[in-house]
C-alpha cells in the first residue's frame, strides 16, 4: 500500500522559510509491501463503497440516488454511509470506490467552488465543478479510485455527468456507477423516458437503486435520493428502507451457565464536571 | 527632522522608536472615504460612504463592502486595491480553516490572521504595507463582534468605530449616540446620520453601503432600494 503525502494546508501565514511541500503519491513503501505480501502478509483492505448510484434528467432538474451499504472486503462495514455529497447549493455528487477518495475529493472541489462563488459573486455551474474533479483525478492517473456522478441545475439548465477514476466523463440523461451499475442501468434501459415528472422519476430512481440493492452484493440497506430542480434542493435521506432488522430476539443475553457474577459495579456515564476558577485569561 | 531619513526604508527603525513606513500607511487610511461600524445587541453593521470619481462611473459595479464567510463581512478606508488583496486572502484562509475543522471560522480566528497578513507585509523586503484599516464585522457563537484591522497588523475590537476622513467627527458623534443596548435597527440609523454628518452633496442609496449582520448569523450587503428605504425613516 502507498502512502498518500500532499500539500499541507497552512494554519498560520508564517515567513519561516520551509521545505515547499512535495505533491502527489510516495511510493517509498512499495518494496516493501511487496516482500510482505510474498511472505504471506495480507495488507489491511480499504473501505470500499460497493455501491449502486445513479442519476437521471427530468422535467425540472436531476435526480441522484444511491444506496448506502459500504464494505471492506467480506464485511459490511458501514450499513448506513452517506454516499451522496454536497458540492454546492445547486450541485450534488454520489460517489463510488474507495469511500476515502470520494469524500475527500467531493470535500476539496466543494471547497474550491464556495471560492470561486465569492470571487465571481454568483451561483457555481455544474460543468464547473466538472471540471475541477476531471483535472484532479486526471492528475493523480487513475490512482484516486473516485467513480462518480455529479448532477446539478445551474443558470443553463439541468445537467448530469459521470467521471471514472482516470479522468473521463460522460455528458448524460441517465447514469449509473459502481458494483451495482449494471442491475441499476437494466432498470433504466427499459423504463426510462423523456420528460418523467417529480414522482414518476423518484420511484424509477427507487427502483433502479432497489434493483442493485437487492442484487449485488456490493450495494445493500437503504436508498438515499436526492432531486435538485431550479432554485431548490430536496434531500431525501433514507428515502426507502427495504432492509429492515425484523427479527429482534425477545430474550435478553444470558451468560453460559458456568459463569457466577461476583460483584456488580454500575458507573453512571454522565459525571460531574467541577468547573475550577481559572487562572489568568490567556493573552491575546 | 531626523525621522526623514529613516522614512523610506519600511524595514528600519527611526530613531523615535517608529515605523514611519506605517505612520505613512495611516495617513493614506486617514484621507480615504469615512467608513463606520456599530455593534448591535443583536447585530452589526457597517456602512461607508462610496463617492465615485465620475458620474460616468457604473456604481453598481463598485463593490466596496465585501462578504468573507456567510457570517463575516469586512469594509474599509483606504486603497481599494490593497482592500482586494486581503478579502482574497481571507476568504482563502478561512475556507481553510473550514476544510480542516469542518466549522465555520470564529470571527477573532479570522481576524488574527488577516492582521499576520498584514504585519508580515511590514517586516518583510521589498514590499510596502497595506494602506488600508479595515473594519470586520462578525457574529459567531460569542455574539456580535467588530474588530478594526490597522496597516501595522494590530487589531482592535470596538463598540463603534469610524476610519477615514471624517474621523474625529464620526467618532465624537457616535460616542453620544452609543449605548451597550442598541437594537440593530438602531443602529443602522445612527450609521446613516453618522454617515450624513460628513457627506457632501446628496446622500441616497447610490453613494452609500451598508451592510448588516443580525440574529440569524448571515451577512447581508443592502441593495439601494433597502438603503432609500432606511433613508426616509431617518427622516
Amino acid at each position: 500500500m502507498f502512502g498518500f503525502s500532499s500539500l499541507v494546508v497552512r494554519m498560520s501565514s508564517s515567513s519561516i522559510v520551509e521545505a515547499p511541500p512535495k505533491g502527489g503519491f510516495s511510493f517509498d513503501l512499495c518494496k516493501r509491501n511487496e516482500m510482505l505480501s510474498g511472505k504471506g502478509v495480507k495488507h489491511p483492505n480499504y473501505r470500499k463503497t460497493g455501491t449502486t448510484i445513479v442519476g437521471l434528467i427530468f422535467q425540472d432538474g436531476v435526480i441522484l440516488g444511491a444506496d448506502t451499504r459500504a464494505t471492506s472486503g467480506p464485511i459490511v462495514c458501514d450499513k448506513n454511509c452517506e454516499k451522496i455529497h454536497f458540492m454546492a447549493p445547486n450541485i450534488y455528487c454520489c460517489g463510488a470506490g474507495t469511500a476515502a477518495d470520494t469524500e475527500s475529493v467531493t470535500d476539496m472541489v466543494s471547497s474550491q467552488l464556495q471560492l470561486h462563488r465569492y470571487h465571481t459573486g454568483r451561483e457555481s455551474r455544474v460543468i464547473t465543478a466538472l471540471t475541477l474533479l476531471k483535472k484532479h483525478l486526471f492528475n493523480y492517473q487513475g490512482h484516486i479510485s473516485a467513480a462518480l456522478v455529479l448532477g446539478g441545475v445551474d443558470c443553463t439548465g439541468p445537467h448530469l455527468h459521470t467521471i471514472y477514476p482516470h479522468g473521463s466523463t460522460d455528458t448524460l440523461p441517465f447514469a449509473t456507477m459502481g458494483s451495482g451499475s449494471l442491475a441499476a442501468m437494466a432498470v433504466f434501459e427499459s423504463k426510462y423516458k423523456e420528460g418523467l415528472n417529480k414522482e414518476e422519476g423518484i420511484k424509477l430512481v427507487t427502483e433502479a437503486i432497489c434493483s442493485g440493492i437487492f442484487n449485488d452484493l456490493g450495494s445493500g440497506s437503504n436508498v438515499d435520493v436526492c432531486v435538485i430542480t431550479k432554485g431548490e434542493k430536496e434531500y431525501m435521506r433514507n428515502h426507502l428502507k427495504p432492509n429492515p432488522r425484523t427479527y429482534v430476539s425477545a430474550r435478553a443475553y444470558t451468560f453460559p451457565k458456568k459463569i457466577e457474577v461476583l460483584s456488580t459495579k454500575i458507573t453512571p456515564l454522565k459525571e460531574l464536571a467541577q468547573v475550577v476558577e481559572a487562572g489568568d485569561a490567556m493573552e491575546e | 527632522m531626523g525621522d526623514s531619513q529613516y522614512s523610506f526604508s519600511l524595514t528600519t527603525f527611526s530613531p523615535s522608536g517608529k515605523l514611519v513606513q506605517i505612520e505613512h500607511a495611516l495617513t493614506a487610511v486617514g484621507s480615504g472615504q469615512t467608513s463606520l461600524g456599530i455593534k448591535a445587541s443583536n447585530g452589526v453593521v457597517i456602512a461607508t460612504e462610496k463617492k465615485l470619481p465620475s458620474i460616468l462611473v457604473d456604481e453598481a459595479s463598485v463593490q466596496k463592502i465585501q462578504s468573507l464567510t456567510p457570517n463575516m463581512g469586512v469594509v474599509y478606508s483606504g486603497m481599494g486595491p490593497d482592500f482586494r488583496v486581503l478579502v482574497r486572502k481571507s476568504r482563502k484562509q478561512a475556507e481553510q480553516y473550514h476544510m480542516l475543522y469542518k466549522e465555520q471560522i470564529p470571527v477573532t480566528q479570522l481576524v488574527r490572521e488577516t492582521a499576520a497578513v498584514m504585519q508580515e507585509f511590514t517586516q518583510s523586503g521589498g514590499v510596502r504595507p497595506f494602506g488600508v484599516s479595515l473594519l470586520v464585522a462578525g457574529y459567531d457563537d460569542k455574539g456580535p463582534q467588530l474588530y478594526q484591522v490597522d496597516p501595522s497588523g494590530s487589531y482592535f475590537s470596538w463598540k463603534a468605530s469610524a476610519m477615514g476622513k471624517n474621523v474625529s467627527n464620526a467618532k465624537t458623534f457616535l460616542e453620544k449616540r452609543y449605548t451597550d443596548d442598541v437594537e440593530l435597527e438602531d443602529a443602522i440609523h445612527t450609521a446613516i446620520l453618522t454617515l450624513k454628518e460628513g457627506f457632501e452633496g446628496q446622500i441616497s442609496g447610490k453613494n452609500i453601503e451598508i451592510a448588516t449582520i443580525g440574529p440569524k448569523r448571515i451577512f447581508k450587503v443592502l441593495t439601494p432600494a433597502e438603503i432609500d428605504d432606511y433613508l426616509a425613516e431617518v427622516e
